[in-house]
């Protein structure tokens, strides 16, 4: 085994990934948003501070749009260099130009306030719009894939570049009495990879190498509306009202993903 | 994984943490952290218990627990402070102790004392991904997440901070409100994940 890297404040890199799982962030009298615990150590002196705080009222109203989601995020800013980490995850960062990008609540860690926070349509997720630098854990190194592919939904980060998702079934499970048996009991024999996401269109798919999932962040209520996905208002002629929403949702709960995937 | 050559002389490690080895070894278990009854005594008053065991012979031995990363810290007479739960294996001819560490056990959830690893020699830690080492000078303090860390050598003043304001009563906190301050001169070990502590979420 070789001896042991030794960083200190000069050789740390700026903006950049120091090993596979851990990141190292630059402020110089900038700010960043992070979600909550995501910081093992800085040098230099930097604030956190929680989003309520009064001072920021200005930074997120261009940046940052999720109401109810703002507990679980602060902004940190001062000068000094920060470094972020996750559950020995990987971590990587990524730019986006005039772009846009939807990932999963619980994979982002980190963003530069000139990228815009708000929640995707897709329950669960979150989008950034905008310009900037983002860094975003993964269970195992990310894949790029273009589309149309279908993916498997636990293996799915997120999209870039709006494709359009869309749930997929196997048609041969779907249909007839013997396959709604065998989607109910699994007697029969299913191989686990009857439902994946579709993407079609232009952009990119990112996808984890496994199919573990990383804890949900929430992403906070929306309004209950008809017509607004997770909005916990019953359609009109929507088949279980009330289901959706009925339980309040608990920091780090796994959330409706069940549901969401159809199980 | 950590592969240990042997040639008649013998490392301490944690118990139950070999794996495989070949040649010819012995294995015995020492208790009190292999400090004698002092150790035995300090180690139940202080709750910072190590089972270690003693192996001593020739060949290659081989020590993992849990799938965990491994890093070598290299002892020239300078002291290591590290977790019980984090330290793997040692040279024998290093001195273990517990020390007080003050504040900070109470909010990581790691008791109040720590073990102290003494010597010429080699150790090696372990951490949840592969650790990070932080040079601590004079003029560059470090602030360091209680859940993110597992061990410091060298002559460091470690200092309790707790950002705790009304705004963390009212659930608008921070999320980093309990930081240990390093100051000094010495390295820092820092783990790419944080335990659960409970100051972690607030």
């Amino acid at each position: 085994m070789s001896a042991p890297v030794i960083h200190d404040p000069m050789t740390l890199p700026s903006d950049d990934n120091v090993n596979s799982y851990t990141f190292c962030v630059e402020l110089k009298g900038s700010q960043w948003f992070l979600q909550k615990g995501k910081m093992i150590a800085y040098y230099g002196r930097i604030d956190f501070n929680g989003i309520g705080h009064g001072r920021f009222d200005r930074l997120l109203r261009t940046s940052f749009h999720s109401p109810l989601h703002a507990s679980d995020w602060v902004v940190a800013e001062g000068s000094g260099k920060m470094l972020l980490a996750d559950r020995a995850f990987d971590v990587n960062s990524y730019d986006l130009e005039d772009g846009n990008l939807t990932i999963r609540s619980g994979n982002l860690l980190a963003y530069q306030p000139s990228l815009a926070l708000k929640q995707s349509i897709v329950p669960g997720f979150l989008t950034l719009i905008g310009t900037g630098k983002f860094v975003a854990a993964s269970n195992g190194p990310v894949v790029f894939m273009e589309p149309p592919i279908r993916v498997d939904p636990q293996a799915l980060v997120g999209w870039a570049d709006c494709p359009s998702p869309c749930h997929h079934y196997d048609h041969g499970y779907m249909t007839g009495v013997m396959g709604g048996l065998r989607s109910l009991t699994g007697i029969g024999g299913t191989s686990g990879e009857e439902h994946q996401f579709e993407f079609v269109g232009a952009g990119t798919v990112l996808l984890q190498s496994t199919e573990t999932l990383m804890a949900e962040q929430a992403t906070g209520a929306v309004p209950h509306e008809p017509g607004v996905p997770g909005g916990g208002a019953p359609a009109p002629g929507h088949g279980h009202p009330g289901q959706q929403g009925a339980a309040p949702r608990l920091p780090g709960q796994l959330g409706d993903l069940q549901r969401r995937f159809g199980l | 994984m950590l592969a240990v050559d042997m040639s008649g002389d013998a490392v301490k490690a944690k118990n139950g943490s070999m794996v495989a080895y070949d040649g010819q070894m012995t294995f015995k278990k020492m208790s009190g952290g292999g400090e004698g009854l002092r150790g035995m005594v300090t180690r139940r008053l202080t709750g910072e218990q190590m089972t270690v065991m003693e192996v001593r012979g020739q060949g290659t031995c081989y020590f993992a627990d849990r799938a965990s990363e491994i890093n070598l810290v290299s002892l020239h007479g300078d002291k290591l402070y590290v977790e019980a739960s984090n330290l793997l294996c040692t040279d024998a001819g290093l001195r273990t102790g517990t020390t007080f560490t003050g504040l900070r056990g109470g909010a990581t959830g790691n008791g109040l004392f720590t073990t102290t690893v003494e010597g010429m020699g080699q150790a090696a830690i372990m951490s949840d991904g592969p650790a990070v080492v932080l040079r601590v000078t004079p003029q560059y303090p470090l602030s360091v997440d209680p859940g993110a860390y597992i061990a410091h050598q060298g002559s460091l003043q470690q200092h309790f901070q707790a950002g705790v304001t009304f705004r963390t009563l009212m659930g608008e906190g921070g999320g980093e409100a309990f930081q240990i301050r390093f100051e000094g001169d010495g390295l820092v070990y820092v783990q790419p994940s944080e335990r659960n502590t409970v100051g972690g979420d607030v």
